[in-house]
């Protein structure tokens, strides 16, 4: 039987999804995260421990580890371990993206430097530092801009200034929020590799990036041999204007003329191909303005969050299973998705404190259209709303004969939660970076 | 019910494996793996699908049947005579798997015992550095129910430690049992050991 190697981050969301998929599909697997899962004693051939922060020193302890169990695939379930992954995969000899582009993709300065030699549609940018002088920095920006760090991901730490007064606190915001995130990632690192991989230059640059106005949309495709397939087209139907990008509704398929999406499809193709990228999945986040499609990013890995189930091929197959599959086999037929339209609502953290619980979830789960709904924070929880956190309250996920439909079943049932959320303290509050503000202001 | 009646849908999973899905259960509720040819002595209708040329192994479970050949025939090739195999076996009185299959399970009380003893000297100890703990919470035929709590309920890593540490330590010292089943409340969870949130 095929073997997979699964690298899968701790704290993904993904887990379930794809250790559900590959149980379906029979193959064998091995599954390494970065810490030591308590029970890979007695199960060594499927619970690995690899260094994430070390691919080459990764790489070596897989091969070796392969010459007594074959490894058929890898697959990079999250965008921390895509170079890792690709680093593997060229160790073992598997098809995969190279070391460069998937280092390209991960490095959101290093895509954006592409994109620019390429010619790919995508927002101005200049590169940033938290050492650099504020005002004069602010002196050379063209407004309105977005102020985004290299090192985090799901919108945290992402503000749109709109003048130079804007753009210093914006800066100063995202400081502390990364001194924060320093401090946590030093804290809970028993290893010490991230600490001294994030104690480097890069973790205190940040990107300042052109706003470009105009709908957000979301590209869900898989590579082969370089040639982009649509898997999904999502639109993003609540406004991404600023000052901070709460990700909220995905629907799909997109109401965008036929053309606009063509272009957009095209224009991911492009931005794949100016990164180096030519295999497995990718998610391509795009702005549809007045003059076409802008890439905002491409990366190579699937959908975040637990989003990917709102996606169905062929005859129910989940989006983990079509990519352990082609990961398999890089000739597999890709199924298409599914006729209905779908969506997924990330339920957002509006409120600072500490997570009670939540009424309505019956009302809500009722609401008609409407698949599933799961909250995943938990009782005592800390919830931080953006732009200093960056995890969800749950998600919410919806079917129906138009994309209209889906929309409105997962407004519907959002406004029916009602969350008890336990203010924090001052203490707990600063201890998580978060700014002296009115209750009422932190969530603009 | 007639044979033309019968709505069988293959999906190849890679080209040694594919998925039969039929519209009505073939074992309901239960599972049963032939791992080769020789272990089908008590299946009947696996052993109608090891007569098929490059066969190797048999997984049948409630309304679906796994199969895994050797041979480079692609599936849409030997898949008519799969189909026939089934078909045929459905229009016949023959059980699936025979009762005598059964008889070699043990009892629930003795999976009980078993799997109680595996949580208790291998599970616990381990997931107790995290805080965990895995409880036993039912055992019905041969299915297994257990519970995830501490440092495991909720945990990011539930799957993992449930799929490849759980239950391969209890298939490797139980035998005979048959899906194990976590009925944990995940959402409830008030300590998870690992907290989702990366991209």
């Amino acid at each position: 039987m095929p073997r997979v190697l699964l690298l899968l981050p701790t704290t993904t969301y993904r887990t379930e999804a794809f250790v559900a998929a590959a149980s379906s599909l029979g193959v064998d697997v091995t599954v390494a995260s970065e810490r030591p899962n308590t029970l890979a004693r007695l199960n060594p051939t499927a619970l690995l421990t690899l260094d994430f922060q070390n691919p080459p020193e990764a790489a070596n302890r897989v091969v070796e580890f392969s010459t007594s169990h074959t490894i058929d695939a890898v697959v990079s379930v999250d965008s921390q371990v895509v170079v890792l992954g690709a680093a593997i995969s060229a160790a073992l000899g598997l098809r995969h993206n190279s070391v460069q582009s998937a280092t390209a993709a991960h490095d959101k300065h290093q895509m954006r430097q592409r994109f620019k030699q390429a010619g790919v549609p995508s927002p101005p940018f200049m590169l940033g530092s938290l050492d650099e002088d504020r005002a004069a920095m602010a002196s050379r920006v063209d407004f309105p801009c977005v102020v985004k760090p290299l090192s985090l991901a799901a919108s945290q730490g992402v503000i749109r200034a709109d003048d130079e007064k804007q753009f210093i606190r914006a800066v100063n915001r995202l400081e502390s929020i990364l001194n924060v995130e320093l401090a946590k990632s030093t804290a809970t690192d028993d290893s010490g590799t991230s600490s001294q991989t994030r104690a480097t230059a890069s973790w205190r640059q940040f990107l300042v990036e052109q706003f470009v106005a105009g709908p957000e949309v979301a590209l869900e495709g898989m590579l082969k041999g370089g040639e982009l397939s649509v898997l999904a087209l999502f639109d993003k139907p609540d406004p991404l204007e600023g000052p901070f990008f709460e990700e909220t509704i995905y629907v799909t398929p997109s109401r965008l003329p036929a053309k606009a999406q063509a272009e957009i499809a095209s224009c991911a193709e492009h931005a794949a191909e100016a990164l180096g990228l030519t295999e497995g999945p990718v998610h391509a986040e795009l702005r549809f303005a007045e003059n076409g499609p802008s890439v905002i990013e491409v990366n190579a890995r699937s959908i975040g969050g637990l989003c990917s189930r709102a996606l169905r091929f062929g005859d129910g197959m989940s989006l983990e299973e079509l990519i352990i599959r082609s990961a398999l086999d890089g000739t597999c037929e890709l199924p298409s998705r599914e006729e209905k339209a779908s969506g997924v609502m990330m339920i957002p953290t509006t409120r600072a404190g500490r997570f009670i619980t939540v009424d309505g979830l019956s009302d809500a789960k009722a609401v008609q259209g409407i698949e599933e709904l799961t909250i995943l924070a938990h009782a005592r929880q800390p919830l931080v709303p953006l732009p200093e956190g960056g995890r969800y309250l749950g998600f919410i996920f919806a079917r129906g004969e138009t994309p209209a439909a889906v929309e409105s079943a997962l407004r519907a049932s959002q406004s029916k939660l009602r969350f008890e959320i336990e203010p924090f303290t001052d203490s707990e509050a600063a201890s998580l970076g978060l700014p002296r503000l009115s209750k009422k202001r932190l969530n603009p | 019910m007639s044979q033309a009646e019968i709505s069988i849908t293959g999906e190849p999973i890679t080209d040694a494996s594919c998925r039969f899905t039929i519209n009505r259960p073939v074992l309901p509720d239960k599972s049963f793996a032939c791992l080769n040819k020789e272990a089908a002595d008590d299946s009947p209708l696996a052993r109608r699908l090891f007569e098929i040329e490059g066969i190797t192994r048999v997984m049948i479970s409630h309304d679906q049947i796994t199969l895994h050949k050797s041979s480079s025939t692609d599936w849409p090739m030997i898949g008519k005579s799969i189909g026939a195999a089934i078909r045929s076996h459905l229009a016949s009185d023959d059980p699936a798997v025979s009762d005598s299959a059964w008889e070699n399970v043990p009892s629930s009380d003795e999976i009980r015992q078993g799997v109680q003893q595996v949580l208790d000297s291998e599970i616990n100890p381990q997931v107790a550095g995290h805080g965990g703990v895995i409880r036993l919470i039912d055992v019905q035929d041969n299915q297994v129910f257990i519970q995830m709590g501490g440092g495991c309920q909720g945990c990011g890593q539930a799957d993992v430690t449930l799929k490849y540490g759980i239950e391969n330590a209890i298939r490797a010292t139980v035998p005979g049992v048959g899906d194990i089943l976590d009925v944990t409340d995940h959402a409830s969870g008030r300590n998870p050991y690992y907290t989702p949130s990366t991209k």
